[in-house]
C-alpha cells in the first residue's frame, strides 16, 4: 500500500513552553532583545544577565541533559556556562548572536566536562532493561514508554559527541542552521549535512537496539 | 529522480526548516515508492522518539547558585573599578617622584659635603644641627633606596605588558609542556600585576585535570590579596573539584579580615565539593 506524504509526515517538535508566562510582565514595555540585553551586561549593567538566565538556563539545561545523559552534570555546566558570561563578557561582540555565543560556550564547557571526568553517557545494554521493566500490568504500556526512551538515551549515548552535539542543536534548540554553523564554527551546508548525517546514524543504533530488545524478549 | 538521491533529502524534508515547495522531486519519488517510505517512516519514528524525550527542569538550587554568582560578581566589579585609578595614579606619581627625589638627594649631598668642609670643628650647637641634616639626609637615602630598589626589581621582571604578553602566548599554546605550565603557575603566584595573575589563572583552566597544576593553583590561594583574583581562584578549585581545597576554604569563609563576597564564594565552592 502507498502511502501519502501526510500520512507519515513526523510532527513538529513541542513548542517550547513560553518561560516568560511564569513571571508577571509588563505588556506595555517592549522586551529588550538577548543580544541588547547581553550588550548591557559587557557595559556593566550585570543585572541584564539575570533576565538572559531566565530566559535561556531552561532550554540550556535541557540541551544539557540529553547532551550528556547526566542530570548533576548538566546543572553545573549550565551555572559554569553563566559564569563564563560575566567573566567573558568584554569578548562578547558587537556583531553578535547571544544564542549562538551561549551555545559555543556550552559546547567547550561540555567538552571540559567529558575531559576532566571521562563522564561520556555509558551504553546499558537493553537486556538490563528488560530486566528492570515493571512487573506490575497497569505499568506495561508506561514502561513500555519508558524502555522507548531508555533505548533512545542508550542510543544518543552512541553517537559521536559532536554527531550528538549538531542533532540536539538542530532539533530541540530552534536555531537556524546559520546559527548552528556558528556554534560549530563550520558552513551552513557543513552544518546541514553532519545534522542529517547523524539522524540516519541516531536511526541505526535505535533500530539495532530495537531489534535486539525483541531478540531478547522473544528468547524467554 | 532514483531511491538513493531522494532519500539523501529525507533528512531535509522532516525538517521543519525546509519549506513545504523545496525537494519536490524527492517528494514526488517518496509519494511512489513504498521503499522510500519505509525509510522515511524509520527515519520519521527516530525523531518522533527523540521529540518524545522528556525535558526535565533543572532544580532550584541553579536559580539560586546563579544569583549568589551574580551578587559576588556586582560586588566585586564596584570594589575593584574603584581601585584601578588608584593604582594609575601611583605610578604616575612615582615615575614624576623618583627624578625628584634624586635631585634633592644630590642637592641636600652638596649642601651637606660643603657645611662639613666649611666648618670641621664647630660647636655643639652646629654639631646638633649637622646630625638633624644627617638624619634627614639618611631618610632620604633609605628612601631612594627603597624606590630604587623596587625600580630594579620591575625592570628584571620585564614591564607588565610584556609579562601580559608572555602569559598570552603561553595561553594559545595548544599543548604547553610541563615548563610553561609551571610559568604560568609562578606567573599566578608571583606576579604584581592582578591582571598578569588573572591571565596566567585563565590559562590553566584548559588543564586543570594536572594534579601539579590544580595543587600550583592551590597552593596561590592562601597569599592572594586581591579579591578579584581570590574569586577567581576559588572558581578554579571549585570547577577542578579539587577535595585538597577543603581545608583552605573553610579557612577563607571563617576569616572575617577577607571580603564577604570572597568568604561567600568560598562557602558556596565547599558545599560544590
Amino acid at each position: 500500500m502507498i502511502a501519502t506524504l501526510d500520512e507519515i509526515r513526523v510532527s513538529s517538535p513541542p513548542a517550547a513552553p513560553d518561560r516568560r508566562g511564569a513571571f508577571p510582565v509588563d505588556t506595555a514595555v517592549e522586551q529588550r532583545p538577548d543580544h541588547a540585553l547581553m550588550l548591557a551586561v559587557r557595559a556593566g549593567e550585570l543585572d541584564a544577565l539575570g533576565e538572559l538566565f531566565e530566559r535561556h538556563h531552561g532550554p540550556l539545561f535541557g540541551f544539557l541533559v540529553k547532551l550528556t545523559g547526566d542530570r548533576s552534570a548538566a546543572e553545573d555546566i549550565t551555572q559554569t556556562v553563566f559564569q563564563r558570561m560575566l567573566k567573558y563578557r568584554h569578548t562578547y561582540r558587537d556583531d553578535g548572536s547571544f544564542a549562538t555565543w551561549m551555545y559555543h560556550l556550552a559546547r567547550r564547557c561540555a567538552a571540559d566536562h567529558f575531559r576532566r571526568s571521562s563522564a561520556a553517557p555509558r551504553a546499558t545494554d537493553p537486556s538490563d532493561l528488560h530486566e528492570r521493566a515493571d512487573d506490575a500490568p497497569h505499568a506495561a504500556q508506561n514502561a513500555s514508554a519508558r524502555d522507548d526512551q531508555a533505548l533512545l538515551h542508550v542510543a544518543l549515548a552512541r553517537l559521536e559527541r559532536d554527531d550528538r552535539e549538531v542533532l540536539l542543536l538542530s532539533r530541540f534548540q530552534e536555531l537556524s542552521f546559520a546559527e548552528i554553523s556558528g556554534i560549530l564554527e563550520c558552513s551552513v551546508g557543513a552544518a546541514k549535512v553532519r545534522a542529517h548525517r547523524a539522524l540516519r546514524e541516531l536511526r541505526d543504533i535505535y533500530f539495532q537496539l530495537q531489534n535486539m530488545k525483541q531478540r531478547v524478549a522473544g528468547g524467554e | 529522480m532514483n531511491c538513493q538521491s531522494a532519500r539523501d533529502t529525507f533528512p531535509a524534508l522532516l525538517d521543519r526548516r525546509t519549506t513545504a515547495t523545496e525537494h519536490a522531486e524527492a517528494r514526488a519519488h517518496l509519494a511512489g515508492c513504498p521503499d522510500c517510505q519505509r525509510e522515511f517512516a524509520a527515519l520519521s519514528q527516530t525523531l518522533a522518539a527523540l521529540d518524545a524525550l522528556p525535558a526535565p527542569a533543572p532544580s532550584p538550587r541553579l536559580r539560586k547558585n546563579f544569583h549568589a554568582l551574580l551578587e559576588a560578581e556586582k560586588n566585586s566589579a564596584a570594589s575593584v573599578r574603584p581601585a584601578a585609578p588608584r593604582t594609575h595614579r601611583a605610578s604616575l606619581w612615582r615615575w614624576i617622584l623618583s627624578p625628584a627625589l634624586g635631585a634633592a638627594l644630590l642637592l641636600a649631598g652638596f649642601f651637606a659635603g660643603t657645611r662639613y668642609s666649611a666648618a670641621p670643628a664647630s660647636g655643639p650647637a652646629g654639631d646638633d644641627a649637622t646630625k638633624r641634616e644627617l638624619a634627614q639626609i639618611k631618610s632620604q637615602m633609605a628612601k631612594m633606596t627603597q624606590l630604587v630598589g623596587y625600580q630594579l626589581l620591575q625592570q628584571q621582571q620585564g614591564p607588565t605588558n610584556e609579562r601580559l604578553q608572555e602569559v598570552l602566548a603561553a595561553a594559545r599554546s595548544d599543548q604547553p609542556s610541563d615548563g610553561t605550565l609551571d610559568d604560568l603557575i609562578k606567573a599566578l603566584a608571583f606576579d604584581p600585576s592582578a591582571n598578569v595573575r588573572l591571565r596566567a589563572l585563565e590559562a590553566l583552566y584548559a588543564h586543570a585535570d594536572r594534579e601539579f597544576v590544580r595543587s600550583g593553583v592551590l597552593a596561590s590561594l592562601p597569599r592572594e590579596q586581591n579579591p578579584l583574583v581570590q574569586l577567581e581562584l576559588i572558581d578554579f578549585v571549585a570547577a577542578a573539584h579539587d577535595r585538597e581545597a577543603t581545608p583552605v576554604l573553610e579557612k577563607i569563609s571563617r576569616n572575617e579580615t577577607i571580603d564577604q563576597s570572597v568568604r561567600d564564594a568560598a562557602r558556596r565552592a565547599l558545599a560544590q565539593l
